[in-house]
Parts: C-alpha cells; sequence; structure tokens
C-alpha cells in the first residue's frame, strides 16, 4: 500500500497507512484532523485512485443544510409535472405518489455516496469544522449506520457501504458523538526528511540545493508565530514558483519576488523580509 | 479496579480488553465499541507487527492530538512493564489523565469569608426592601451572612435572565427565504398552483461567547460571583468557552461541564493554582490567541473580559493583545468591579491601553450590574 501510495505521489508514513487500512478493513469512518495543507484532502484523492473507484466529495461550509448534502426534489420538474397530470384521472394520492418518486429526486453528495451500486466509492466529508452543529448530529446516522431517512421515500440503506473520510482544520472542537463513531489520525507537519520527499515527488526536476534551501526556509517559518503557517502545499508552490523565475538557489531577490505564494499575510511577509535584511 | 498488565494476562484478546481498560482508567474515553473493534482488528490479523498494532490501537482509540500523546506512554507503560521493575514503578507514575487530588478545600480562600461587615455601605442605599437593597450593594462589601442571602437571590434572578434571553432570541425570529419544498408539497391539492406562500424560518445564531475571569488577588472578592454568573450565562449560549486567568491563563470549559455548582468549584480549584495571585494581563491574552485563538475566534464571537484591569506586567503587550482579538471578535465586553465606584476613572496603565478596544465598558460591581449585562449581551 505504501508503495501505492508512493506512486501516487502521497509520501504517508505508517501510522497514516494503518489508519487507512483500517478505515478498509473495520469500515470505520476515519476521521484526520490537522492544519490546513498537510494533505488531509488529498489523502482521500488517493485512496479513491487506489481503489479505482469514484470519489464523492462535500465540501462543508456554515448553514450547510439537508437540501445540499443530500437530496433535493427538483422542483421545476415537479410543477411540470403536476400540470402534465392535469388532464389525467389520477386520485391526489396517485398523483403525490409520483410527484415524489425517484424520477423527480436530485441526489447531494451523501445520498448518492450510500445509493452508489457498483463498487463502495470514497466519500468524502471536507472541512467538517466549518459546517454547523446540527449538521454533525445529521451525520451521525449516516456514519454507524449507513443509512439516510428521507420523509417521503422512507429510509434507504447503503448498496455499498462507502469508504468515508471527514477532514476538520480544528477551528472547532467537533462532537465526542461524531468522534466516537470515528477512526482518528493527527496528521502534523512533515519533518525535513518528509517534506522534502514530497516536493520532490511533485517537482521530480528540482535541483537538490534548491530543494533543501526551500524546505529548510519553510520550517523555520513554522518555528515562529505567524498569522498564517505554511503547509506543505504552499512549500510545493513556492518550490514552484521559484523554479518557474529560474532562480536555483534563494537569495534576496528570490525572497523578494516570491514570498507571496508561500506566505499570505502582509504582516507575515513584512516580518520575514525586515528579519532577512537585518540578519 | 484491579489494575493489571500485560504480562499478567495469557492471551491477545484479554491483553487488549486489559489494555483497555488500562486506558479508560488513565482518563481516555474507550467504550464497548472501541474494544470490540479492536479486538475485530486483531482477529483480522491485522495487528501483526508491534508499530502496526500500536499504531491501529491509536486510531481506534484517541479523538485528539492530546490524547495521542497520553496514548504513547500508557502504551509503552502497559506492554512493556515487566514485573521486575513494577516494585519501583508503583506510586511513582502519575499520568496526566489521572487527576492529582490535592486535598484542596473549595474555595473558601476566595475571600468572600474574611471581609469586615459593609454594613454601612449597604445602609447607605435607600431600598424598598432588603432584596433590593442587596442587590445594590457592592460585592466586596457583603458580610457573610448577606452573601449567602445574596448568592440566593442571584441564583434565582440569574434563572430569570437565561429563561429570558431565550425567549427573546424566539421571538426576534422572522419570516426567512420562501420554503419552496413546502410550498410546492402543499399546492398539489391545488392542481399545483402555489396558492399559499412558505416561509422558511430565519432561526437565530447561536452567538457563541467567550469569556475571560480575572481571578487575581485584587478580585478576590469578585471572583466568585462572578464564576456563578458565568455559570448562569452557559446556559443559555451553548457555545460558551470559559477561561480564568491571573499570571497564566486556565480553560476552565470543561470543569464548567458539570451542573453542581460545587463541584465546578472544586475542579476549577484543582486546576487553577494560581488563584489570588498578582497579574499579567497582556500575557495571558497573548497565551490565548495563541494556543486557543485560531479554533475558537472565528466566527465573530462575543468576548467578556471580567477583570479590574490592575495589570502589573507589561501594558502595551496588553494594547497590542488586546486589539488582534478585537479584529476577530463581534465585540468586545470589559466589565470591571472597580468602575461601580462613583470617583472611579480608568487610569490604571493596563487599562487605558485595553480600552481602544474594548467596545462596552460596564461596571460588575453589584449583582444589577450583572444583570444589565443582559441586554449588550442579547443585542450582540
Amino acid at each position: 500500500m505504501i508503495r501505492f501510495l508512493d506512486e501516487h505521489q502521497y509520501v504517508a508514513d505508517e501510522e497514516m497507512v494503518t489508519s487507512l487500512y483500517l478505515l478498509l478493513k473495520l469500515n470505520k469512518p476515519l476521521l484526520l484532523e490537522g492544519p490546513p495543507g498537510v494533505g488531509k484532502t488529498e489523502a482521500a484523492l488517493v485512496l479513491s485512485q487506489w481503489l479505482d473507484t469514484r470519489l464523492i466529495r462535500l465540501q462543508c461550509y456554515e448553514g450547510l443544510d439537508i437540501n445540499t448534502a443530500v437530496y433535493e426534489w427538483n422542483y421545476q420538474k415537479q410543477l411540470l409535472g403536476i400540470r402534465l397530470q392535469e388532464g389525467s384521472n389520477l386520485t391526489v394520492e396517485e398523483k403525490e405518489k409520483q410527484i415524489f418518486s425517484d424520477e423527480y429526486l436530485l441526489k447531494r453528495p451523501l445520498l448518492s455516496a450510500i445509493t452508489e451500486t457498483e463498487k463502495p466509492p470514497v466519500l468524502l466529508i471536507d472541512e467538517l469544522d466549518r459546517s454547523d452543529e446540527e449538521f454533525e448530529a445529521f451525520l451521525l446516522e449516516l456514519l454507524s449506520a449507513f443509512q439516510i431517512t428521507i420523509p417521503e421515500l422512507g429510509t434507504i440503506k447503503a448498496v455499498q457501504k462507502p469508504y468515508v473520510i471527514l477532514t476538520s482544520n480544528r477551528t472547532r472542537e467537533l462532537s465526542d458523538a461524531l468522534k466516537r463513531r470515528c477512526l482518528y489520525h493527527w496528521i502534523d507537519y512533515p519533518d525535513m526528511d518528509k517534506e522534502m520527499r514530497i516536493v520532490k515527488k511533485r517537482l521530480p526536476d528540482i535541483e537538490q540545493n534548491l530543494l533543501l534551501q526551500v524546505v529548510d526556509h519553510v520550517h523555520q517559518f513554522r518555528q515562529r508565530k505567524l498569522v498564517k503557517t505554511p503547509g506543505v502545499s504552499e512549500t510545493i508552490d513556492w518550490a514552484e514558483s521559484l523554479m518557474a523565475l529560474g532562480f536555483r538557489e534563494i537569495n534576496k531577490e528570490a525572497i523578494e519576488k516570491t514570498l507571496g505564494s508561500v506566505l499570505k499575510s502582509t504582516e507575515d511577509i513584512s516580518l520575514v523580509k525586515t528579519d532577512l535584511v537585518t540578519s | 479496579m484491579e489494575k493489571i498488565q500485560a504480562f499478567q494476562t495469557s492471551s491477545l484478546s484479554e491483553g487488549i480488553l486489559a489494555f483497555a481498560r488500562f486506558a479508560r482508567s488513565h482518563g481516555l474515553n474507550i467504550g464497548i465499541q472501541e474494544t470490540q473493534d479492536a479486538l475485530k482488528a486483531a482477529e483480522q490479523g491485522l495487528l501483526a507487527s508491534r508499530s502496526l498494532f500500536k499504531n491501529g490501537l491509536k486510531a481506534l482509540f484517541c479523538t485528539s492530538p492530546e490524547e495521542g500523546h497520553l496514548f504513547e506512554k500508557l502504551f509503552i507503560l502497559f506492554w512493556d512493564t515487566n514485573p521486575i521493575d513494577l516494585e519501583e514503578r508503583k506510586g511513582q507514575t502519575k499520568l496526566q489523565g489521572s487527576v492529582n487530588k490535592k486535598a484542596n478545600s473549595s474555595l473558601v480562600m476566595l475571600g468572600v469569608g474574611h471581609t469586615p461587615p459593609g454594613d454601612e455601605e449597604a445602609s447607605n442605599v435607600s431600598g424598598a426592601n432588603a432584596e433590593e437593597r442587596l442587590k445594590k450593594t457592592d460585592l466586596s462589601m457583603l458580610s457573610l451572612l448577606e452573601a449567602d442571602e445574596l448568592e440566593k437571590i442571584a441564583r434565582k434572578l440569574f434563572r430569570q435572565m437565561a429563561i429570558r434571553m431565550r425567549r427573546r432570541m424566539k421571538q426576534h425570529r422572522r419570516q426567512g427565504q420562501i420554503n419552496l419544498r413546502r410550498t410546492i408539497r402543499k399546492s398539489i391539492s391545488a392542481g399545483g398552483e402555489p396558492i399559499e406562500l412558505f416561509h422558511r424560518l430565519n432561526t437565530p445564531k447561536k452567538q457563541r461567547l467567550i469569556v475571560l475571569l480575572d481571578v487575581s488577588g485584587s478580585m478576590d472578592k469578585y471572583s466568585f460571583f462572578l464564576l456563578r454568573f458565568i455559570c448562569a450565562l452557559r446556559e443559555n449560549f451553548r457555545q460558551l468557552e470559559a477561561f480564568v486567568f491571573s499570571t497564566s491563563l486556565k480553560r476552565i470549559t470543561r470543569a464548567l461541564d458539570t451542573r453542581d455548582l460545587g463541584m465546578v468549584f472544586r475542579n476549577i480549584s484543582e486546576h487553577a493554582d494560581n488563584w489570588s495571585s498578582g497579574t499579567r494581563i497582556g500575557e495571558c491574552l497573548e497565551h490565548f490567541s495563541d494556543s486557543y485563538g485560531k479554533r475558537m475566534l472565528n466566527g465573530s464571537p462575543v468576548v467578556l473580559i471580567l477583570s479590574d484591569g490592575l495589570d502589573t506586567g507589561d501594558a502595551e503587550l496588553l494594547g497590542t493583545e488586546l486589539e488582534k482579538i478585537h479584529r476577530r471578535a463581534k465585540r468586545v465586553v470589559w466589565l470591571n468591579p472597580l468602575k461601580g465606584s462613583t470617583n472611579y476613572a480608568p487610569l490604571a496603565k493596563g487599562m487605558r491601553a485595553a480600552l481602544p478596544s474594548v467596545d462596552d465598558f460596564q461596571s460588575a460591581h453589584n449583582l444589577d450590574s450583572l444583570l444589565e449585562l443582559e441586554n449588550i449581551l442579547s443585542n450582540a
């Protein structure tokens, strides 16, 4: 498995792989927590590639409700349907039954994940900490029993149990009830060696010297009190932009021009710049 | 319960069971479900090598990075202890999960006790009855007997306040977007003509509240009531985070979870070793934004600071840190018990530095002034 992940440009440590393995074997959802930009979402992507199955992604946000997450009726079609029925001799009950049938149902990510028939898909519920607590509570039924209840249709059970990966940036504490239904893995910023391997994977053409300098600098940035600590994706972006501009090592000019791709706040940028000038 | 360790068990599954029990007794939240999953994993041969075993159990048993660290320790302690060193280790291993029960008395030290009887102050206030009078009495001037009485009144009034705030929130609801789903459903009987429009209710946002309570020496006489006040607030702010600070900052949200107030006090005094010491507000606020800011200051919460602003630390730091918080909070409310006295002016260095970033600067010296906070909070 590690080898596969490796081939797909994902460098994972043993702990991570064990968690993924347990996810497959025990069929329990996996909750990945960690700072932004350490590859939580990427893990789900790679897993779906490995299993050669569909990835269904639900991006959470504040105010996310059941209509956008689970299902919605196709109102326009329903209205037309009602119009078309006008001439027929159906009773009201029959009409209602027809209007609320599968045909008029719009499947949103969660519903389409459990009605997938061919292969168990990978369901990614991204940045769950952004959603409201109410939505979190709603997920409980799905995560433990893999079923969803729709009032008009009844309870729908998963045909193929999806592999669920949840991610969170820990901007708020998730409820204990949810955590107990999941496997848990904390992804932290990688160490120098691992980060170099990751960048190398993504940018095979990078020169060793530049790579070392980039990763070293990013690690120094992380030590400091910055408003936004750069993640691995920022490291990759930075290395990429340095290469695109043809820099072969990090010097004053390089930093001047490209710092914006690794530090994302003016305070941070000016702080680092003044430090570099004085040193 | 007798705690067994790995060498005392005869099979792997028995070992896992014992380990689950061991970890639970040290504060990890492991139920039957988790244990079953662990056994199931073991059955499938998942836990073949040692590191696989450890990582697997870690994924199953832990729910936060802090628990992860605890787990690492417990794992080594449980599986690697052999009978020979056990004798030495006994009694000296104390893990973070197990509560260190210092026979600390609860908060008698809060200063409610050793106050000179404050009849003077109290009788100066002309009130219709004793209750009214007590409500206006400065909290620091209470005698022990009156404190008891006031506590009873406070409990009643705080509860009323909590109910009132909830009710007001409900009345604020207005009609929102059209609820298409219901409109269509009801229109079927009219042949698809949407005659009646249904609206979606705009549910009021539950405001998040962060409370920072100063428990330094100068606040001694007030902290007890203020803490009770925080408990009352907890009932209608579902997401309330509470901290106490003096020279250092402690999170007490978990301790407030218990309903019983006596328990709350005992819990907090166990956590906080810095009651009634000096104050370094700036550093505490810095600590707050560093370790909790990212997590708690999103979605613009209301930040409530209960302190007298008598700072022994760096006033400039206090100013910049509070400004940082102010930028991300919806409102910063500062309650200062000293403001109650008529000749008070915010001259203290710390207080002056803080004021530019404070939206509401209120007094908190008696019960009435605390109850006034209701208006500020429900408008926020």
